[in-house]
């Protein structure tokens, strides 16, 4: 499990060396990650530099309200309005106004965060240019780049369309430049109307529980039913009942603790002969146990009649999921069959069940509707290879991508209800499987992204953190990519 | 009688101050050094109960703050019973909350009296930087119990010894202002506040001068005759506070250098110093200070206590207690006649006055359309603050109550606000009322 050149890099002496060497080792930044729950100010003293907030734009209040109230120290290109000036100062932390053609020594932006929305041609498209040129090499390791743009389907031009898709290239590319610092860079997509949604996010994607996440366009709407309340920025998940699926090791495990932190109550789905592991999880972590083996015909009642005593389930992480590689040839029935079944059909029938206002059993309450209740999450396991296909995994990659167009369609569906349905794809992610790999093909794995090493499997965890938080209302019918950037299939 | 005096005590018993004193308040390490916190905190009692002589069968308990307590005996409260020397009988406890720990005692025996539970509470804190103990590192205790505990070999103590490096983890630990959770000084997150809510130093210097200069007046006139004991330390007698300097001024102060930040804007002059000293409020039930004969200065119309992020802005606390205490009380900013804060740095108490006046934390902070309010510098410290007359952490608040106490009811004024901030993110307010209206 090791990353021999993460180690290498992390130690100061070995670094300088291999410097000094010239040798052609690409050194990769120790992620900067978060420990323990959400916090309040998630970007305490962080120096946050935002360009593009001047002028009139339904965002400027969001964004620049949440990096204050996320603790970081603002500082704005141009003359910052009185509102914002206000806005910082009930925080104690009023904006500081910056000069592109006259930046202050030393100045070490934590991230840059520039909105695009107005951006309605090529010109309005060199203000991100002279934004981001003079910032970009003064930007911290761990940084991080955030653009704001709409959805180029909503310009009213032609030429507005070009300037809002133009948006995707920049930061898809800059991703891949920045990586090695462990910088990462991101595109919202923010549908006119869905400003309000945009908050949770930003935070999510400033801190470092973003770590893994690098060069993806990210679409906020207002499809998914909010409640009127606004969303808690910490403890998100206080009275919550969660299910993850496969929870015994790896991505799940850590999805399944990340979501305890939050104060969810996680209901612990496995296989039977994975009994200790996942009974040790579910006490550590003051859950409960499911024993099944999801392809079973009886799991999806099984899994209800437990949900039932809880009253119902909020978040359902779909994480369960197998590999049985072999080349379309050499491949048997079953090999097929099993990873199509554990992967994708598993989830149909799970889903059914909680969808079924029906199969409630006597005794369980008055209350009616489905199991998966009102403003309820749903996160399913893609991958990166079910989005770019892989040698060797017809099966796998076929399962992942009706995966993702699964989400996509029940997003529709549920919308109505508050539920939003997304997907999650995670490139190399250094666990018990990929530590199979041989050992080469495994260097490839690792190296071939914007941030050049493996990522763990709480990165992902945090994402379907995240992605189960009531803040995440504005994103649904998604894959978001937990890949570091990878350069095949992102 | 105002609105919502009466909504909170369900009793329908009121808690009324009686009267208050303080020692003089001194320079930590000058003349009080061998007085530690109990024998100031007793100095204080015993010319309490010379100026207010209530028959001493009548006192029922007494509530004692304390910040730096002694730690073989930390419930002062009950010691300084035992040295007054007060009747045993009279039940003691000692409460801690930092700075607010004074106003904490007072406010809890203003609660035990509504409650029933009392008719004469003595209230009150002390504090003595001057006797704070230097403690030895854990390491060194539990590496040396086998010592004090067992029957030791030669080999034990050799082992012992053997745990002793490094040095520096075993060396003694001074005491220092700092928190727990963050290790930052109080003086660097008052830095800290200065520089997010644009306090200049100017601005802090002017503040100080004139907390200074009240002060000063009110010496000079013989304002604090009434609620200042003499107190004998060492042979001589100590009448009267020793930091107060009436002929500082903003030039003098202007030449200070930063001590918490080389290119800061806190210095010795505008922070508070290292004050040793103690306050006595007396309490009682309306009933039994009318029984008695004792004149009510003032009641307490409502009280809050707060918490905020220790990590975010440390003293930022009565920004939200003093709205919540108003409320509860249910007066506007407006409605106060006086307002007393205590001063542990100029920049903290402008950064609290700053933001109350600010709409926008009004609404994000405090969930209200409108800001608090301006607050008007005529009526706040009107004789000074704990930037002039020193700041023996948990006597402060005993010394706002009684000052405050004694003002509502030489003035005829209505209403008194008193807002403290303290180390933990805690912020406390209070609302007197004068008891004669």
């Amino acid at each position: 499990m090791s990353d021999w050149l993460l180690q290498l890099g992390a130690h100061p002496q070995a670094r300088r060396i291999t410097k000094t060497l010239g040798l052609p080792l690409p050194l990769p930044q120790t992620l900067r990650r978060a420990r323990g729950p959400w916090e309040a100010r998630p970007l305490a003293d962080r120096v946050v530099v935002m360009g593009g907030l001047t002028g009139a734009q339904p965002l400027v209040a969001d964004v620049f309200g949440t990096v204050v109230a996320a603790g970081a120290n603002p500082h704005v290109v141009g003359m910052p309005s009185p509102a914002l000036v206000d806005l910082g100062s009930a925080y104690g932390r009023p904006p500081t106004s910056l000069a592109l053609e006259a930046l202050p020594d030393g100045l070490r932006p934590d991230a840059l965060v520039f909105d695009a929305t107005a951006v309605a041609d090529s010109r309005g498209l060199r203000a991100l240019y002279d934004f981001f040129h003079p910032l970009v090499g003064a930007l911290a390791a761990n940084g991080r780049l955030v653009v704001f743009g709409r959805p180029p389907s909503a310009a009213s031009s032609p030429e507005g369309a070009a300037a809002q898709a133009a948006l995707e290239g920049f930061v898809r590319s800059v991703a891949k430049e920045i990586g090695r610092r462990g910088s990462t860079a991101q595109l919202v997509i923010v549908e006119p109307g869905a400003e309000g949604r945009v908050s949770a996010l930003l935070r999510f994607l400033l801190s470092p529980r973003s770590a893994f996440v690098t060069g993806q366009p990210i679409a906020v709407d207002g499809r998914a039913a909010a409640p009127a309340e606004p969303p808690a920025t910490v403890r998100v998940l206080e009275g919550k009942v969660a299910l993850v699926t496969g929870a015994a090791r790896g991505i799940g495990e850590a999805t399944a603790r990340l979501l305890a932190g939050e104060g969810a109550h996680v209901v612990c789905v496995d296989r039977p002969a994975d009994a200790g592991a996942v009974s040790q999880l579910a006490r550590t972590i003051d859950g409960s146990v499911v024993l099944a083996d999801i392809t079973a015909a009886d799991a999806p009642a099984a899994i209800v009649s437990h949900l039932a005593e809880r009253g119902g389930v909020d978040v359902v992480v779909h994480n369960a999921g197998i590999t049985r590689d072999k080349t379309l040839g050499r491949m048997s029935a079953e090999a097929w069959s099993s990873v199509i079944d554990v992967n994708l059909d598993a989830i149909v029938r799970i889903d059914a069940a909680l969808d079924d206002a029906q199969a409630r059993p006597a005794g369980a309450g008055t209350r009616s509707g489905p199991w998966l209740r009102p403003f309820g999450r749903e996160i399913c396991l893609a991958s990166v290879a079910g989005i770019a296909g892989n040698v060797g995994q017809s099966n796998y990659a076929a399962s992942k991508a009706g995966v993702a167009a699964y989400v996509r369609r029940r997003a529709v569906d549920l919308a109505p209800r508050g539920i939003t349905v997304n997907g999650v794809a995670p490139g190399f992610i250094e666990t018990r499987m990929t530590a199979a790999i041989p050992l080469l093909i495994r260097e490839a794995g690792r190296r071939l992204s914007a941030l050049g090493q493996g990522g763990l499997p709480s990165d992902v965890g945090e994402v379907i953190t995240f992605l189960a938080s009531p803040g995440a209302v504005g994103i649904t019918g998604a894959v978001l990519r937990v890949c570091g950037g990878a350069l095949i299939g992102a | 009688m105002p609105s919502g005096t009466d909504n909170h005590v369900l009793s329908g018993r009121r808690a009324v101050v009686v009267g208050g004193v303080r020692t003089p308040f001194v320079k930590a390490f000058a003349e009080f050094l061998k007085l530690d916190t109990i024998a100031l905190g007793a100095a204080a009692v015993r010319g309490l109960l010379s100026r207010y002589p209530v028959p001493r069968a009548e006192i029922d308990a007494l509530i004692w703050g304390g910040v730096v307590l002694p730690g073989l005996a930390p419930n002062i409260g009950r010691e300084i019973v035992l040295d007054t020397p007060l009747d045993p009988r009279v039940e003691a406890m000692t409460v801690t909350r930092a700075c607010t720990s004074g106003l904490q005692a007072i406010t809890l025996a203003a609660a035990a009296i509504e409650r029933g539970e009392a008719d004469v509470v003595i209230a009150g804190g002390s504090d003595s930087t001057s006797n704070a103990e230097v403690k030895l590192p854990q390491k060194v205790v539990h590496a040396a119990a086998p010592l004090i505990y067992g029957k030791p070999t030669p080999a034990d103590i050799l082992g012992v010894l053997a745990q002793m490096f490094p040095l520096s983890e075993v060396l003694p630990r001074v005491p220092r202002i700092a928190e727990r959770t963050t290790g930052k000084l109080m003086g660097e997150s008052a830095e800290e506040m200065a520089r997010r809510n644009e306090i200049p130093r100017a601005a802090q210097d002017e503040l100080a001068v004139l907390s200074h200069q009240r002060a000063a007046a009110a010496i000079a006139s013989g304002r604090f005759a009434a609620e200042v004991v003499p107190v004998e330390a060492g042979g001589r007698w100590v009448h009267t506070d020793t930091i107060v300097r009436a002929d500082t001024s903003v030039e003098k102060l202007s030449k200070l250098k930063p001590v918490f930040a080389a290119d800061g804007t806190l210095t010795a002059g505008n922070s508070s110093p290292l004050t040793d000293g103690a306050a006595a409020v007396l309490l009682m039930s309306e009933d039994k200070a009318r029984a008695l004969g004792f004149k009510a200065l003032a009641r307490f119309a409502s009280w809050a206590y707060v918490g905020v992020d220790p990590a975010d802005q440390l003293l930022i606390g009565p920004a939200l207690a003093m709205p919540l205490a108003l409320q509860r009380a249910g007066y506007d900013l407006g409605d106060m006649d006086l307002i007393d804060m205590h001063e542990a740095f100029a920049a903290q108490v402008l950064s609290v006055i700053k933001v109350m006046a600010s709409d926008a934390f009004a609404r994000l902070r405090l969930g209200r359309e409108k800001a608090v309010g301006r607050i008007d510098m005529d009526r706040l410290n009107v004789h000074g603050g704990s930037l002039a007359l020193g700041h023996p952490f948990a006597a402060t608040g005993a010394r706002m109550v009684t000052t405050m106490a004694n003002e509502l009811a030489a003035t005829g004024k209505r209403s008194a606000l008193l807002g403290i901030c303290a180390a933990g993110g805690l912020g406390a307010a209070a609302v007197l009322e004068n008891a004669a209206r």
